[in-house]
């Protein structure tokens, strides 16, 4: 492993580990409840309705049938909750990548090394995927792992599906602040412009389906490449999941041009 | 022989403001370079420019002989940022590793033998290190892989003068081995007995550059002889260099200009009992070419 990822990872290590703790815990919290809804489905689908009524129960994608296995794992992993820690997690690391280092002047030294600008971004990026691949792996495994012990009917291959999506998406916005760090060198901003995109495609993309107003905004939203091909019903959405991909990759492109040009810590 | 450090007409704006203004400067290989100033005047932004942390507005620098921006030139140079940050959970000791992995070609056991020299605790978190400390750290990381080049930004803040003194002599070595360093520093005394020029950057422009040994020699100093009897002026009267001449009996007292030479000659045909000379204050010629340069300045606005 080149020597700057491994060492961005030691950097991530304590971030990582807790939060692939925090996510986990969470999973294992909610869906061991699974079995007391799946026992009493009538009573839960009405708490639920009335608990989020009208456009409420959009943004939590519809809750048309969360007491089945599929509809549960939606509600809890892969519609809102899921996506809303992950992303929280790939912005906080995204934003260490460039601007943190930078803001606290520790990247000076780093830049001094024989390391050239483009690789250092480069590198930072693979550390960033790789940690957030490490975090998608462990609650994977523990999400499959619920799902068969508590008879939920999701073929293992759609929550690989599903999962596959919840990463790529996740790595879209570590990219994003990594790109906007990269640009900017600011950690306000970076943590800014990647929350105000997150909340602001999720909500188009969950309004928008009934909002006609704002329902062609859902093309620039990244959730709506994510939960609009509905993976954990229907499995691999791949065009969906290459747009996701190729975007992610226009941003690594974009963090490596904008850094190679400018003064770092000015 | 190529010079290790030459810039031509080398600027910096940061927007309208002036960061450095038409810099040209050569460091010759085996050469201490001092790098003098007021906070502000220029040298961290001449410094970042060589290192390729900014980049210039216009002119151009050369590094080992190769652009700043050539990743690998790197590798062959030593630097210590003027604001040095060294943070987190991380000790001490896996930081530098990773530092000398990343340049590579280290000898083994040569992070311990610096760490001992400069008496720093390697076991320390990074976030944990007293100012000194993080000095320590990094000094340690700019001289641990012998770089050809050593650039230090005020190499001497936060040290304990015991310290210092450790680190003026591993600057002696460098320069003894034929490598060189840019040093920077806004007190001339920290630089002046390691280096062999310096130059003097002022709101962005490089206004003097002088050979230590030289100024040494042209600097005027205060000397005083007592002898055994009362001394004809005459004697000391309209010798070259000497200015100032007091004769009070047994007593001389006089500024020299230059070498003392003919003073020593004209009081050795006498009994000298007692002499004191003071050490040249380079400072004050430094503080001179300072306000000439504001004279100017001054002049020019007028």
């Amino acid at each position: 492993m080149p020597t700057l990822v491994r060492k961005t990872l030691n950097d991530y290590r304590r971030a990582l580990v807790g939060w692939t703790v925090g996510v986990s815990a969470f999973f294992l919290l909610y869906l061991s409840i699974y079995g007391s809804i799946a026992e009493n489905p009538d009573f839960y689908e009405k708490a639920a309705t009335a608990k989020y009524p009208g456009a409420l129960k959009d943004l939590m994608g519809g809750l048309a049938d969360m007491t089945s296995g599929p509809g549960y794992l939606q509600v809890i992993a892969y519609q809102l909750f899921g996506p809303l820690l992950l992303i929280m997690c790939a912005a906080v690391l995204g934003n260490r990548a460039i601007a943190g280092p930078e803001e606290s002047g520790t990247l000076e030294l780093t830049l001094t090394l024989p390391i050239g600008r483009r690789r250092l971004v480069v590198e930072r990026f693979a550390a960033l995927a790789l940690g957030l691949l490490g975090i998608a792996v462990v609650t994977f495994v523990l999400i499959a792992g619920m799902a068969a012990v508590q008879d939920m009917n999701v073929p293992i291959g759609h929550i690989v599906a599903a999962h596959t999506g919840l990463f790529l998406l996740v790595l879209f916005f570590a990219t994003l602040a990594l790109a906007v760090g990269a640009a900017s060198g600011s950690k306000a901003l970076t943590l800014s412009v990647t929350g105000a995109y997150a909340v602001a495609g999720y909500v188009v993309e969950t309004l928008g389906k009934s909002v006609d107003a704002i329902s062609w905004l859902r093309w620039v939203s990244p959730f709506h490449y994510f939960l609009d091909g509905r993976p954990i019903y229907t499995g691999w959405p791949v065009g969906d999941y290459l747009v996701l991909l190729g975007a992610s990759a226009v941003l690594l492109l974009v963090a490596v041009l904008a850094f190679d040009r400018r003064d770092v810590g000015v | 022989m190529t010079a290790v450090v030459r810039t031509e007409g080398l600027t910096k704006f940061y927007g309208r403001r002036r960061g450095l203004e038409n810099l040209d400067l050569e460091i010759q290989p085996g050469e201490v370079f001092g790098y003098l100033g007021p906070n502000g005047a220029g040298k961290t932004t001449t410094i970042r420019l060589l290192l390729d942390v900014i980049r210039p507005t216009s002119g151009r620098a050369e590094i080992l002989g190769l652009d700043p921006r050539d990743s690998r030139v790197r590798a062959r140079i030593g630097y210590l940022p003027g604001e040095l940050a060294l943070e987190g959970r991380e000790k001490a000791r896996a930081y530098l590793e990773f530092m000398a992995g990343v340049r590579g070609g280290l000898r083994r056991g040569r992070i311990e033998e610096l760490a001992e020299r400069l008496e720093a605790d390697l076991s320390v978190r990074m976030g944990e290190l007293s100012k000194g400390n993080k000095q320590k750290i990094g000094l340690i990381q700019a001289f641990m892989h012998d770089p050809e080049l050593l650039i230090l930004d005020e190499p001497t803040s936060g040290l304990d003068p015991l310290v210092q003194q450790e680190f003026l002599a591993m600057v002696r070595e460098v320069k003894r081995d034929g490598r060189s360093v840019l040093m920077s520093s806004h007190v001339l005394a920290e630089v002046e007995h390691v280096s062999d020029r310096v130059g003097i950057v002022r709101s962005g422009r490089l206004v003097a550059v002088e050979d230590v040994g030289a100024l040494r020699e042209r600097a005027i100093r205060k000397v005083e002889f007592h002898f055994d009897g009362p001394i004809p002026r005459e004697a000391f009267e309209n010798l070259p260099g000497v200015r100032d001449l007091v004769v009070e009996g047994a007593a001389l007292r006089c500024t020299i200009d230059g070498r003392p030479d003919a003073l020593i000659k004209a009081a050795a045909q006498f009994t000298v009992v007692h002499m004191v000379s003071a050490e040249p204050d380079l400072e004050e010629i430094f503080l001179a070419y300072y306000s000439d340069e504001e004279a100017r300045h001054a002049h020019a606005g007028a």
